[in-house]
């Protein structure tokens, strides 16, 4: 029943239980680049969320302009989506119907929908309209296995009750592992050598930095065929606190010398910090800010690895 | 950076000294041969002195080049010592490492700046005491011998390690460390604000609400994003300070002025460092570099205490 989200070709009609917004954001942006990737037409429904998920989607590298330019991606503005959240369930077919319908004849391989339609609905009739919705839904989705739809629920809106009913009615969940998340930060590992952080470090966080630092390089130093360089991703990093931005230039300075710590996507606000407080004279730490082409080597005493 | 007096192979550290005068042409008397002997030897010298004073002395030097006039203190918190002395830090360390040598500084008292009671100088000089500390910079203040308040007389008797008298610099036996002249004399609480336009509770898992409070206040103050964004940095990290220990509670101020935003924090702790965010880190001590930083972004910082706690009040213009 449940699959991770490697397996998304195969997935129709799915749901998401996000714990954070990050995560909200980071599992809606994931869908809706697949689809782009598969050359299926896209289309988020947004309330107030668009900026949120569009930028995730530029933090992970997505040409999202381009998508949007060429009417390969749609977002449905807030008054129409909440418009179509207050129509009668029966007229939802149709509704799902005329995307597919517009889909094929732009000659996409398929449609791929998410987006704020389940808390319109909780708004608009609670648990029971959003029950009846999911139930059209699926009938549609499943004669018609090109189109896609993530549904969320998130337990602050739903409650446990409502969130257990919604996943009877997906066959598929995506499942999104954090290391670490309190709904102001958001840390995840794709591999041995690797973290992403996405929200952001201040002094109610900060202590799970130095955690995540001693985890990867104790893990990297045991294996063989990881990477010398410990990457963070802060692409999604919008705040750093000064005694964040220390900790990450003293845990460089401590590294091993085989080691760096590379820090890739530092948006220009964060670079800043990290400057203050002497990332320029770390010897065994690389920031590459945001822009990507210009890559600044810290310390004079640097050598290549 | 670090200046070594080719002489005695030693780190040059501040050399902070007072003096007295009693009326203009004394004071030009006394000052031109020290701007001389310095120039002489090569030695840049900076002034930081009322204009008829600078104009005499020009006059004098013949138009020798080589003067640094440095910035009048003004604005509208021009009454806070401690944000004063971290300028005139900033101001003089680009200075040495621009010319890479010694520096010559003389300042002159000014009644324009003496407040209701002139403790505004015993604060300036014992912050200079504390921001200037590891500048190769040889300091004298030039203070009225009849000032009108005598709280002035005393300052500058307490926080000056030595004296400038006719020339000869001399130890003064009265000196005190900047930390026991605040215990006598704390850093004045600026003038009072009338009712804020936000006023907002906050522990330390309610950071995220502090910045953003004072981001929405920048922003409808028209600030550009990049100074809001380190105007945030600034307020988080005295914010961080005042919640750091324990559960303590503290309180976030803003008020929306015509030349920008002020925020103040207020917590009821005690400070360990009467002027903390003076002395510019170093690396081996990561304690004290949030509230440095601050300071170097903000306009003004103004750290005072009293019998309810600590208080700052930052001032940012857009």
């Amino acid at each position: 029943m449940v699959r991770t989200i490697e397996d998304m070709s195969l997935v129709g009609h799915t749901c998401a239980v996000p714990v954070s917004d990050e995560q909200l954001w980071e599992v809606t942006a994931q869908w809706l680049a697949g689809g782009l990737a598969a050359d299926e037409r896209v289309v988020y429904f947004e309330d107030e969320t668009a900026g949120a998920v569009l930028g995730r989607m530029a933090d992970d590298g997505v040409p999202v302009r381009r998508a949007l330019d060429e009417g390969r991606m749609v977002i449905v503005p807030t008054a129409q989506t909440r418009a179509a959240a207050a129509r009668p369930v029966a007229r939802y077919e149709e509704m799902f119907l005329d995307q597919i319908d517009r889909a094929s004849a732009q000659g996409f391989t398929g449609l791929r929908m998410s987006g704020e339609c389940g808390s319109e609905l909780l708004r608009a009739g609670g648990v029971d309209r959003v029950v009846e919705y999911e139930q059209v839904v699926d009938r549609v989705l499943r004669s018609h296995p090109s189109a896609r739809l993530l549904c969320r629920y998130d337990l602050p809106r739903f409650d446990e009750d409502a969130v257990s009913q919604m996943r009877e009615l997906h066959e598929t969940e995506l499942i999104g592992e954090a290391v670490y998340d309190d709904n102001l930060l958001r840390i995840t590992r794709s591999d041995p050598s690797t973290a992403r952080l996405a929200g952001e470090v201040d002094h109610s966080n900060r202590p799970q930095i130095r955690k995540l630092l001693e985890t990867v390089l104790d893990q990297a130093l045991r294996s063989h065929w990881a990477s010398s360089d410990i990457t963070l991703d802060l692409s999604s990093l919008r705040f750093l606190d000064v005694a964040g931005a220390v900790s990450l230039v003293h845990a460089a300075e401590e590294f091993p010398s085989t080691h760096r710590l590379v820090l890739t996507g530092v948006r220009p606000r964060v670079v800043r910090v990290l400057d203050r407080c002497g990332a320029p004279f770390a010897a065994q730490l690389v920031v590459v800010p945001r822009t990507g082409q210009h890559r600044r080597e810290g310390g004079r005493h640097h050598s290549p690895s | 950076m670090r200046v070594e007096n080719t002489r005695s192979g030693r780190w040059v550290r501040l050399q902070h000294a007072a003096a007295f005068h009693r009326s203009r042409t004394d004071l030009v008397d006394q000052v031109l041969p020290m701007v001389l002997d310095g120039l002489r030897g090569g030695t840049p010298v900076a002034l930081s002195v009322d204009p008829a004073t600078e104009s005499a002395v020009q006059r004098e030097l013949d138009g020798t080049a080589g003067l640094i006039l440095l910035s009048r203190p003004d604005g509208p918190d021009g009454e806070s010592g401690q944000t004063l002395a971290a300028r005139r830090a900033r101001e003089l360390r680009e200075l040495v490492s621009a010319t890479g040598r010694p520096l010559i500084v003389i300042n002159e008292h000014t009644s324009r700046l003496d407040g209701v009671d002139g403790t505004f100088w015993t604060e300036l000089d014992a912050a200079f005491n504390i921001a200037l500390a590891e500048l190769p910079v040889t300091m004298t203040c030039f203070y009225p011998e009849l000032p009108l308040h005598r709280e002035i007389l005393d300052g500058a008797r307490r926080n000056h390690p030595l004296l400038a008298v006719r020339g000869e610099m001399a130890h003064n036996p009265h000196h005190l460390a900047p930390r026991e002249v605040l215990a006598e004399q704390p850093a004045p609480a600026p003038v009072l604000l009338g009712p804020p336009e936000l006023r907002l509770p906050f522990g330390a898992w309610q950071l995220h609400d502090v910045r953003s409070a004072v981001e929405d206040a920048l922003l409808s103050a028209n600030c550009p994003r990049e100074r809001a964004e380190d105007v945030v940095l600034a307020v988080n990290e005295v914010a961080t300070n005042a919640v750091e220990h324990g559960d303590a509670r503290a309180e976030l101020l803003i008020w929306v002025t015509d030349d920008g935003v002020v925020c103040e924090i207020h917590d009821a702790g005690s400070l360990r460092d009467p002027l903390p965010g003076l002395q510019a880190p170093h690396s081996s001590n990561p304690r004290g570099r949030g509230v440095w930083i601050a300071r170097q972004l903000c306009d003004s910082l103004h750290v005072w205490t009293d019998d309810r706690g600590t208080h700052v009040r930052m001032r940012a213009s857009p």
